[in-house]
């Protein structure tokens, strides 16, 4: 685990407006994640954790605070330097996977390619060996809908690593999936994190499995994320 | 993302949908279709008629009449004034032959004749006219043989019509008209152009007969009377054949014979252009109804026909229909373009229709590929490219349509003119313009058609758009 600050996020609010009413998520999240941590953040449905994602995903936009991500500072980015910040510095995965159906798993993943500026001819060949690091070098010409749950979560890891990001955002990654196949997931997870050094963030309900995997497991309660109880980590 | 990359995501979305597509494609490809057959069809009147009028020379030539014409209000014109005006007699001639700019002057001189070849005579009209002609249109145009070398030969063109009417079809000529195939009882001998050519054939005309005509006023209703006319014969030989069809406009070199003009004049003849030659004439100084003026070129036509108007004549020229003309067919034009601009434009409207229900279907997929890295313009240009094949698609396809619908629509109207002795003629012409035009048009109501519902993808929130149902 490096010195260096993956990602600093402070005073960070999110207000959403409904009309007149103003629907406060986050009312000043700070947070430090070191380069190749691998932190989870739990709360209670609502708790505004998939905002905070997005956020840092750059998604969405901030109501004020600041996000830093390697050292670069998402709050007043352009819509094209957020495109830009998407595609290079952070991968995301979804609980609901959103891969696009027709397209076959090798071709979602080389549209993640195209996106991120990959020579074309390599494409495919780079969308296969993704597809083969996450365990479904056979499943390359499935569409989604001929994959079980956590063979499309994979392809939806794989597309996330495509443009090598340094850090990974998981939004429930298991949520979607049977115990079995979540501890499969959260063990690919862990791998990516140990193995290849990439910084992983990842929203979940499961804290025991939370617990296992992560360096630190935050919690997002009322706007604010709480203690930074330590996870009991498992090198 | 490359623009290569752009376009083939736009393809295969389009390849998913392929009924809507296809669909799409087709209102398009009927919008341009009836644009480019109708222009085509406006475009083509015009053609033929310029094409015609270059043809028949009317662009250089004037015509010479006694007294200014008002065309366009004929029943202000003062008859009396028209009668008092100068006579166009050889003196004018000679005088308009000296204007500069005119090449060629001739008056319009026709007479009615018995036209008798072998067994077979029949009455027509017989234009006499000077040999220089032949070097211009449409008279230059000989179907067979030859047209006159000098004014004094005893020569004669004859129509293909005129042979008609004396029972003789040619091996070799053109398609015979209605009238003459509908005429089952009459026999018509097949005869090759070459044994038409070097033939003899007489002419018989009328000239007032003073004598009986001086007893006949005196004895108006005596019915038993002579009639006031005698009989003159001359022989001829045909040197050349003319189709003699009538072109688009109906226009054509008038009258079913020419004969050289100085032939002409030994002729002795009773003109019915005038029923005022019949009571003038006895005064012996000749008049003509009109003078034809053939000018070297169009720029020359408006000097020389001022000139003329200056001698106190009137002229026709071509300028002066052409105007008028032009206003029409650009009337024309617009209300033939406004109907396939109306087809262009609701098909414009089934690609903003098109367009927004798949942004609707795939608005998860758009938010994805946000998600993955694609920025607003990216996916601005995905959903325009697809705008932009379905037109020019449909625009391509169209014009083949156009082009199809116009090629069936020259043939049936072909065959529809062809029994009324009308050349055939192309109906439409589809010029580079028009071709280049309709596909551009395509191109731009689609992407007039992509603005919206591209923006309407680049804009959608790709938060809403993934957020787990
Ligand atoms: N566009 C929006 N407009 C208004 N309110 C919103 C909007 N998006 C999210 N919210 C609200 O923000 C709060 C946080 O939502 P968020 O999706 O971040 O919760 P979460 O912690 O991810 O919940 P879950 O565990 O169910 O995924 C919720 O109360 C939600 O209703
Ligand atoms: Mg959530």
């Amino acid at each position: 685990m490096g010195l260096e600050q993956a990602l600093v996020v402070s005073a960070l609010k999110k207000t959403y407006t409904k009309g007149t009413i103003d629907i406060p998520v986050l009312r000043g999240v700070d947070m430090h994640v070191a380069e190749g941590e691998f932190v989870s953040i739990t709360g209670r449905s609502g708790s505004g954790k998939s905002t905070l994602l997005n956020l840092i995903g750059g998604l969405d936009t901030a109501t004020s605070g600041s996000i830093v991500v390697h050292g670069r500072e998402l709050t007043g980015m352009s819509r094209t330097e957020l495109a830009v910040h998407r595609r290079r510095t952070v991968g995301m995965v979804f609980q609901s996977f959103n891969l696009i159906q027709s397209r076959t798993a090798l071709e979602n993943i080389t549209l993640a390619l195209a996106f991120g500026g990959h020579p074309r001819p390599t494409r495919r060949q780079r969308a296969g060996e993704l597809l083969s690091s996450v365990g479904l070098g056979h499943r390359l010409d499935h569409t989604p809908g001929e994959l079980s749950g956590g063979e499309a979560q994979r392809v939806a890891i794989a597309r996330a690593l495509a443009n090598a990001p340094g850090i990974l955002l998981a939004d429930e990654p298991t949520g979607n999936l049977d115990s079995r196949t979540s501890c499969e997931i959260i063990e690919l997870l862990r791998q990516l994190n140990r193995k290849q050094g990439i910084t992983v963030i990842m929203v979940t309900h499961e804290e025991d499995a939370a617990r296992s995997v992560s360096h630190r497991v935050l919690r997002l309660l009322d706007g604010v994320l709480l203690g930074e109880a330590s996870g009991e980590v498992s090198e | 993302m490359t623009f290569r990359d752009l376009s083939s995501l736009s393809l295969e979305n389009l390849w998913r949908t392929k009924l809507r597509t296809s669909l799409t494609v087709l209102g398009v490809m009927i919008g341009i279709g009836a644009l480019v057959s109708m222009v085509s069809f406006g475009s083509g009147i015009q053609h033929n008629i310029a094409r015609e009028f270059r043809e028949l020379d009317l662009f250089t030539t004037i015509q010479v009449l006694p007294s200014e014409l008002n065309l366009e209000d004929p029943l202000s014109m003062d008859l009396d004034a028209m009668r008092e005006a100068s006579p166009l007699d050889d003196e004018v001639l000679e005088l308009i032959r000296a204007l500069p700019g005119v090449m060629l002057a001739y008056p319009e001189i026709s007479f009615p004749a018995l036209v008798k070849l072998g067994d077979a005579e029949t009455k027509t009209s017989i234009r006499a006219v000077p040999s220089e002609l032949g070097q211009r249109k449409p008279f230059s145009e000989i179907s067979f043989g030859r047209f006159f070398e000098s004014d004094d030969e005893t020569s004669i063109v004859v129509t293909e019509r005129l042979l008609d009417d004396l029972g003789i079809r040619l091996t070799d000529g053109a398609a015979p008209s209605r009238r003459a195939r509908d005429d089952t009882t009459r026999q018509l001998t097949m005869v090759a152009s070459g044994d038409v050519i070097g033939r003899t054939v007489t002419i018989v005309t009328s000239v007032l007969d003073e004598n009986v005509l001086t007893r006949a006023i005196s004895r108006t209703l005596m019915p038993t009377g002579r009639a006031p006319f005698r009989e003159e014969t001359v022989t001829l030989d045909i040197v050349g054949i003319q189709s003699g069809s009538m072109g688009f406009s109906g226009l054509g070199v008038g009258g079913r014979a020419l004969i050289p003009s100085g032939t002409a004049e030994r002729i002795p003849r009773l003109s019915f252009s005038s029923i005022w030659d019949l009571l003038d004439s006895r005064d012996g100084e000749q008049e003509y109804d009109s003078i034809h003026v053939k000018v070297g070129e169009m720029g020359e036509l408006e000097a020389v026909g001022d000139a003329i108007e200056e001698m106190g004549f009137g002229t026709i020229t071509l300028a002066d229909y052409l105007d008028e003309m032009k206003r029409t067919f650009l009337l024309m034009d617009a209300l033939l373009g406004a109907v396939g601009t109306v087809a262009l434009f609701v098909a414009g409207l089934g690609i903003v229709n098109t367009m927004v229900t798949s942004i609707l279907e795939r608005t998860r997929e758009i938010g994805v590929m946000k998600a993955i890295g694609g920025s607003e313009s990216e996916v601005r240009w995905i959903f325009f490219i697809e705008a932009a094949i379905i037109g020019s698609l449909g625009g391509v396809l169209g014009l083949g349509l156009g082009w199809a619908v116009t090629r069936v629509a020259n043939v049936a109207a072909n065959a529809y003119i062809r029994p009324y002795g009308v050349a055939p003629a192309d109906f439409f012409h589809m010029p580079i313009w028009l071709i280049l035009g309709a596909i551009g048009f395509s191109v731009v109501v689609s992407l007039l058609a992509g603005i919206y519902p591209a923006g309407r993808a680049a804009r959608v929130d790709p938060v809403k758009a993934l957020r787990h149902d």
